[in-house]
């Protein structure tokens, strides 16, 4: 244990018994490159897998994707070793004979059918008739800045590109404070759900009178008619009876017509709520500051945060700010540069904590005694000080409090946190999450206070009245209205309470059948839609006017994109102007709305805010205290002495968790794009198994099934019983979670929504109650023996048998070593050539001999660096410098550092390249199509307790050197001049070479018309003969093909795929190709740097990706690309890509981690020369954690100590699908280290003849 | 046996070589010269609605450019089709009532009714061809004439030629043929019997050769396949 290796977070895939062979072959490689051997985790080190999370990501650490691929079961080796899952190539799930069957009726009519096909069919071209729109140019696209209310409050400005007044992809504005100009997934689906078939078109009915008869189609003609009697009525006694619940939002014209309706009806209630409303927050402020604020992060400023539980990353209206500015922390671009520290306590593994440095898993029970404990731990230290004086009341009602059992969080740990955010007051951050309930969250407030951070990392707006009632308290109003049956007309505008009210409440339909009438106003289909008298069609918010309002305050006009596509059709606002017997038109509305607000001028200043999508300066409305400080630490005291301390769950009463993520409170549930982008933590599409922690799993017998030589495994069906409620549900593992906890995620299981959402999942508000709205405690769990598949897309398009995938390395580490760059002979990169930065010295680059291809890439015109001294004669018989040397050659970098793994550039890919759904059975085969995948890697040896979540988006990496190419036999896959890997589908015959030949596993195989025929939600379910049958089998030409109305959100610019063609990122070619010419027409010279966007880069919110011209040294891809954390992946196979990743950064506290890791951080990653006699680790780990350790490739992890023996390579025979040539390469490498090698050159030297002539190759 | 396999069955081995040899040839001439867009795509001539558009009397007999209805041609990837608002600027009511007011009537109907014109389409290209920007050929000056034929001659438009990839790219390897001087783009019939008509190395216009015109092109055209599928 002499030396230490660089943290190469190596994928620890192979193995599987291999045993003590493996070993031999690997450390041989490891000592070949140098000696590699990782001891950082020094042996006879007892850690707690608590510390071992405080430890978190360090380096030489196994990752790994799954329980699966941590267990290594053979039958996982089989499945991830195939190139598609078993059975993904092959059409039949059905016998053959069905098949058999099938396809005879099918040949019989597709006879009948092909008759007409002969003639070429005649297009028509229906230009404008009287008046063109104004400003549309038949051909180009045009932006319109617009916005977006986000659930529960807030809103997103957007841009939204038209083609001839038709909305296909949503963007970000650019302008907006909130955006910036990028955009969430939640946004980008926007334009599906406007386009969505199943939305309400027209007005339903049901008489009362004649409730036999059912629903019956109604017109709004119909509607006014009745409503004009019926609420005539009201006139008399003041709106008594009638209710009003409305989706909190943040919308000033909505407000002004809530006004509107109290002043029409003063008896009247309005109810505002968001099934997944943050109450304890708001009354967490009104403890503490006397008055409810909205609190806003500000974490620019934030050098270290404490989140309890608190999830900002994901799903908050301020999630795109905070990402952004979290990120700005997370992105050292030199070594000097400092960064933010984040430390995460939390239940279940989320967005927030996979981005933590430190990560500790606590059940929600606990939350509260490890807050008091880390309170007292803070105040504490601020009185030895001496500046915590006006705070000891508090600290008294702190000390109070008995907290039993064992610390969660090491008392050590909790110290080092307190010192850390006393040592940066002012800069430091601690915020809490709903779990925490609001008592212990007015005691954060105070600490936050004490601690000179409030007004600097967290700010308070104010809010009104509407904004700041409880949803849950308005809920139970309604309810208890409902009960007592004085409800005699109820209005729900946009919400769904018969899905999403809590159980406990009795908001049912038999409760709404008891009312005299019930409206709903809504988009699309819903349960409560259903259970209405009238259910009416509303217009969305891309064909409506409105406004927004953002978590800031910013005040953002929303204008319509499109006629209402199902005519007529009201927004809220107009329906309510429409009640109160105004009739006004939305646009009419939302104006005189913003008079008051714009004031002088007001007329210029609309426009003006129109255009650009927001009113700057709107933003500031910040709370003005008015309580003293020490008034709020005498509040903070009275809220401490009220906080709930629970023990610890127990098997027999576990805690629960109630989650949201891209379903929200189930508003998304009929958007495809979303069901399949693969849910945080789980990589789950299309369903919501609760999640429990592999150790409850294993202790309540509910571990998924294994891994069958048929198909994914199977999750166990069991029955979660909470307060009197249960559910039946299937279980399924997430790594991290805290122990006897079940996670909820809701949104699932709507039953009457679109073909999309129905039946997806399982509706968990069904054991949901207002008491327990976001934890709930004592629940029980029962297996009831059934099964369910659920589908996970963490081991599809595995990249195996590769090493290095994921590099990650502490600060300080960095600091040492980040800026230093070895020399040596490379021809691996095409721009910043011949160097070695940090992060590629902590991957196989610097372990193999350099490259040197036979084959000479006729766009570079050489076997290294194009120069343009090397001219050759171009297309014009000009003499050019080669094709690679001439600008703009494309490349894009992707930082892990500050990826959270949100999806966001999942969905904008998909919204930019018409990248169909497949559905839940097509993806468990492998076969989800979307371009840019995020892998998630866990690190860490604990299957319990990773110590660290790490994300990796991939898409194409545009190899200039390109495997796919050399293996198409129809040249469907060729190189473009500006260096894309470019895609001719017309071409393509779907052989699926290519996707066998790509080392990064990005290519996706139409295996069906996804993109052409109709999405029934599955790709199964057609009755036929009795039984549910795979729709493919229907004759594509008889298919039922996708709507129109689905049509019309393609994008023009990019090809519709049809079956059996191979598709991949083409690096959004069409916007290349846009920009190309348009810079072209402008007399530009080039395209300017930031001239156009990718789609992925574009939306990511915490600018991760980078794409521009690398040629041009003042580009920011070029400045990150040549950042010492930049890698190649999979660089050392020569295929030259032209995305690089760059490392993961984390910033431990330094007084929480191991001496081990410490050590490392002065372990020189290009220090690896010379033998360090560690080569040998043969026993493998110690603490029996899976099977094998190493796949024989360079670096290891091994925990043995080293014997300083000399071992020869030997190809193992279970491994012959290992690509041999870079085998033969490192076995010649081992030749010559024998004797310790000092010097690079020297290795070089004596090596690059040698691997040519062992690999066969021609050397020039 | 010689009952059996009379003499003359000899022949039927080189018989059916000669045939097979025949048989390919013809099936391989047969698909070279029917089954391409050269035989099936040009000519093209669909029926427009009513008594259509004659190019040859507006474009041709009144010297109407191009532009005065396909007016975003300079500025747009499509050249657009005109509203009927543009017909109706001439042949409204109000306007050259002289002769015509029968052969029109539908255009001024469907001005009144503000529907458009169901115009059939001629020239298409293939779903997989995601990029031709016209503006950028017109403004490199490619004139109309080069792709559409002389189209100011015909009374009902037809397809001139194959629009096939092939033929794509003789043009975009030899730009220098089809280059005319920028202000006689929509000129066609100057392009046709002044322009075309010389050898390419002969062609002057006040001065400008085509070799200056192929030199003043920023960007050699592109030949690679992502410049028009995507």
């Amino acid at each position: 244990m002499s030396d230490q290796c660089p943290s190469t977070l190596k994928k620890n895939a192979k193995g599987n018994g291999a045993g003590s062979n493996d070993a031999v072959g690997a450390a041989a490689v490891a000592r070949a490159a140098g000696g590699v051997v990782h001891g950082a985790r020094g042996e006879g080190e007892v850690r707690s897998h608590r510390m071992h999370a405080g430890a978190g990501a360090g380096g030489g650490e196994r990752v790994w994707k799954s329980l699966e691929e941590h267990s290594q079961t053979p039958e996982f080796r089989e499945f991830v070793e195939r190139e598609f899952p078993k059975g993904a190539s092959e059409l039949l799930t059905d016998s053959r004979r069905d098949f058999i069957k099938f396809m005879g009726a099918g040949l019989a009519l597709a006879g009948l059918a092909s008759v007409p096909g002969c003639r070429r069919p005649e297009h028509h071209i229906m230009a404008y008739s009287r008046e063109v729109p104004e400003e549309v140019i038949p051909g180009k696209s045009l932006y319109y800045a617009t916005s977006m209310t986000l659930p529960g409050g807030g809103a997103e400005g957007l841009l939204v590109e038209t083609h001839e007044a038709r909305p296909t992809k949503i963007e970000g504005n650019p302008l907006h404070p909130v955006n910036r100009g990028k955009s969430s997934p939640w946004a980008q689906a926007s334009v599906l759900s406007l386009y969505d078939p199943d939305r309400l078109k027209f007005p339903h009915y049901v008489n009362p009178a004649r409730a036999s008869e059912g629903r019956l189609e109604a017109t709004w003609d119909d509607f006014r008619a009745w409503a004009g009697e019926h609420f005539a009525a009201y006139s008399a006694n003041r709106g008594q009876g009638l209710v009003f619940l409305a989706d909190k939002k943040s919308s000033p014209s909505r407000d002004a017509m809530r006004d509107a309706v109290r002043a029409k009806w003063p008896a009247a209630s309005w109810i505002e709520y968001d099934a997944l409303g943050r109450d304890a927050s708001v009354e967490a402020t009104r403890l503490a500051f006397g008055r409810p604020g909205r609190e806003v992060l500000r974490l620019a400023s934030a050098k270290r945060i404490v989140s309890l539980d608190r999830d900002f990353l994901c799903g908050e209206s301020g999630s795109m700010v905070y990402a952004r500015e979290f990120a700005a922390g997370r992105r050292p671009r030199a070594p000097p540069d400092d960064m933010n520290r984040l430390y995460a306590i939390e239940p279940r593994f989320t967005m927030t904590g996979a981005a933590a440095d430190h990560r500790w898993r606590v059940a929600p029970s606990r939350l509260t005694s490890v807050l008091v404990l880390l309170a007292r731990a803070i105040l504490a230290r601020m009185d030895e000080g001496g500046t915590g004086t006006e705070a000891r009341g508090l600290r008294a009602a702190l000390e109070g409090l008995t907290v039993s059992g064992e610390p969660d969080v090491p008392v050590d740990a909790l110290n080092e946190i307190a010192a850390d955010l006393v040592a940066h007051r002012g800069e430091g951050l601690v915020v809490g999450g709903e779990s925490l309930g609001a008592a212990a969250l007015a005691v954060v407030h105070a600490i936050n206070l004490a601690l000179g951070n409030t007004g600097r990392t967290v700010g308070f707006l104010e809010m009104g009245d509407d904004e700041a009632a409880s949803s849950m308290a308005g809920l139970a109003a309604l309810a208890q209205m409902l009960q007592s049956r004085s409800v005699s007309t109820l209005v729900c505008l946009g919400t769904n309470p018969l899905f999403n009210a809590p159980a406990d409440l009795g908001i049912t339909a038999d409760a709404f059948a008891r009312v005299g009438a019930t409206i709903t106003l809504g988009v699309g289909r819903s349960e409560t839609e259903e259970a209405s008298t009238w259910s009416l069609n509303a217009a969305h918010e891309l064909e409506s006017w409105g406004d927004t309002e953002a978590i800031d305050g910013t005040i953002a006009p929303i204008q319509p994109m499109i006629a209402p596509l199902y005519e007529p059709s009201l927004s809220e606002i107009e329906f309510l102007s429409m009640l109160v017997g105004e009739n006004r038109p939305g646009h009419e509305i939302v104006k005189q709305t913003w008079e008051r607000r714009l004031g002088p001028g007001g007329d210029r200043r609309w426009r003006r805010a129109l255009h650009d999508g927001m009113v700057s300066g709107s933003t500031a409305r910040a709370m003005t205290p008015t309580a003293a400080r020490s008034a709020v630490m005498a509040s903070a005291a009275e809220a401490a002495r009220a906080i709930a301390l629970h023990a610890a769950p127990s098997s027999s009463s576990l805690d629960v968790v109630f989650f949201s993520e891209h379903l929200h409170d189930g508003r998304f549930a009929n958007l495809p794009w979303l069901q399949e982008l693969p849910q945080f933590g789980t990589r789950v599409v299309w369903d919501n198994p609760a999640l429990v922690s592999p150790a409850t799993a294993r202790a309540l017998g509910i571990m998924p099934e294994d891994y069958t030589r048929r198909q994914l495994p199977r999750a166990k069906m069991v029955e979660v019983t909470i307060d009197g409620r249960s559910m039946e549900i299937p279980v399924w593992i997430l790594p991290g979670m805290a122990d006897n906890t079940i996670a909820l995620q809701t949104g699932f299981g709507r039953t009457a929504c679109g073909v999309v959402g129905e039946g997806a999942g399982f509706n968990t508000f069904a054991v949901r109650s207002s008491g327990a709205a976001w934890v709930a405690r004592g629940a029980s769990l029962r297996k009831t023996g059934g099964t369910h598949e659920i589908v996970s897309t963490q081991n599809n398009w595995s990249i195996e048998g590769r090493d290095s995938l994921i590099r990650t390395m502490d600060l300080e580490r960095w600091k040492r070593f980040g800026d230093k760059v070895e020399q040596r002979e490379d021809h691996i990169y095409a721009h910043a050539s011949q160097r070695l930065n940090m992060a590629e010295a902590m991957g196989e680059l610097s372990h193999t001999p350099p490259n040197l291809s036979a084959y000479v890439n006729p766009y570079n015109n050489s076997i290294g660096e194009p120069s343009n001294a090397d001219r050759v004669r171009d297309a014009l018989g000009r003499m050019s410098p080669p094709v690679f040397a001439q600008g703009p050659q494309w490349g894009m970098t992707i930082d892990m550092s500050t990826c959270t793994g949100c999806g966001a550039c999942t969905i904008a890919c998909q919204s930019e390249n018409n990248i169909p759904v497949v559905g839940k059975r097509e993806v468990a085969k492998g076969r989800e199509m979307t371009w840019i995948r995020v892998d998630r890697y866990y690190v860490g040896d604990s299957l319990d307790d990773p110590a660290a979540m790490t994300h990796q988006p991939i898409a194409c990496v545009h190899c200039e050197n390109a495997p796919c190419e050399t293996v198409c036999p129809v040249n469907a896959t060729v190189h473009g001049p500006q260096g894309t890997n470019d895609m001719v589908y017309n071409r393509c015959i779907g052989t699926r070479y290519c996707a066998n030949n790509c080392p990064y596993k990005v290519r996706r195989f139409n295996f069906f018309d996804y993109a052409q025929a109709k999405f029934n939600g599955n790709w199964v379910g057609t009755e036929a003969f009795g039984n549910p049958r795979n729709i493919n089998f229907i004759p594509p030409r008889l298919r039922e093909q996708v709507d129109e109305i689905t049509k019309m959100r393609n994008n023009p610019d990019v090809t519709v795929r049809g079956r059996g063609v191979m598709e991949k990122c083409t690096y959004c070619m069409q916007r290349i190709n846009k920009a190309r010419f348009e810079s072209k027409l402008q007399g530009l010279e080039g395209i300017p740097e930031g001239f156009f966007q990718v789609a992925c880069q574009q939306a990511c919110p915490s600018e991760a990706i980078v794409f521009g011209d690398i040629l041009n040294p003042e580009s920011a891809v070029s400045k990150t690309r040549d950042n010492g954390r930049s890698f190649l992946l999979l660089g050392y196979l020569n295929t030259r890509p032209r995305t690089s990743h760059l490392a993961r950064v984390n910033n431990p506290n330094p007084a929480l981690v191991s001496a081990g890791r410490r050590e490392e951080w002065e372990h020189d990653p290009f220090a690896h020369h010379g033998g360090h006699g560690h080569d040998d680790h043969g026993d493998g780990h110690g603490d029996g954690h899976g099977g094998g350790h190493d796949d024989g490739h360079g670096t290891d992890d091994g925990h043995g100590s080293g014997d300083g023996q000399l071992h020869t390579l030997r190809r193992i025979p279970s491994r012959a699908s290992e690509d041999t040539g870079y085998l033969g390469s490192l076995s010649v490498l081992s030749d010559g280290v024998g004797d310790g090698i000092g010097s690079v050159s020297r290795a070089v030297g004596s090596t690059v003849q040698m691997g040519l002539t062992a690999m066969g190759g021609p050397l020039a | 046996m010689s009952v059996l396999f009379p003499k003359w069955l000899n022949a039927i081995p080189t018989i059916g070589a000669a045939a097979s040899v025949g048989g390919l040839a013809t099936v391989v001439f047969g698909t070279w010269y029917w089954a391409t867009p050269d035989f099936f795509e040009v000519g093209y001539m669909p029926i427009q609605p009513e008594l259509g558009f004659s190019h040859q009397i507006h474009a041709g007999k009144l010297g109407m450019d191009c532009r005065y209805c396909h007016t975003h041609v300079e500025e747009s990837p499509e050249a657009n089709i005109p509203n009927v608002a543009t017909c109706f600027g001439c042949h409204a009511e109000t306007r050259l009532r002289a002769w015509e007011t029968q052969q029109v009537s539908w255009i001024r109907e469907a001005y009144a009714n503000d529907e458009s014109i169901e115009w059939r389409r001629i020239h298409k290209l293939p779903d997989y061809v995601r990029n031709f920007p016209h503006h950028v050929h017109v403004n490199a000056g490619v004139s109309c004439f080069s792709c559409h034929g002389q189209i100011i001659g015909m009374p009902v438009v037809y397809q001139a030629h194959s629009l096939a990839m092939g033929w794509c790219l003789d043009c975009h390897r030899d730009p220098e043929a089809s280059l005319v001087p920028r202000d006689k783009v929509t000129d066609l019939i100057w392009v046709e019997q002044d322009w075309m008509s010389e050898p390419v190395g002969q062609r002057v216009h006040e001065g400008v050769t085509a070799q200056d015109l192929l030199a003043s092109i920023r960007q050699a055209p592109p030949q690679n396949c992502g410049a028009c599928h995507h």
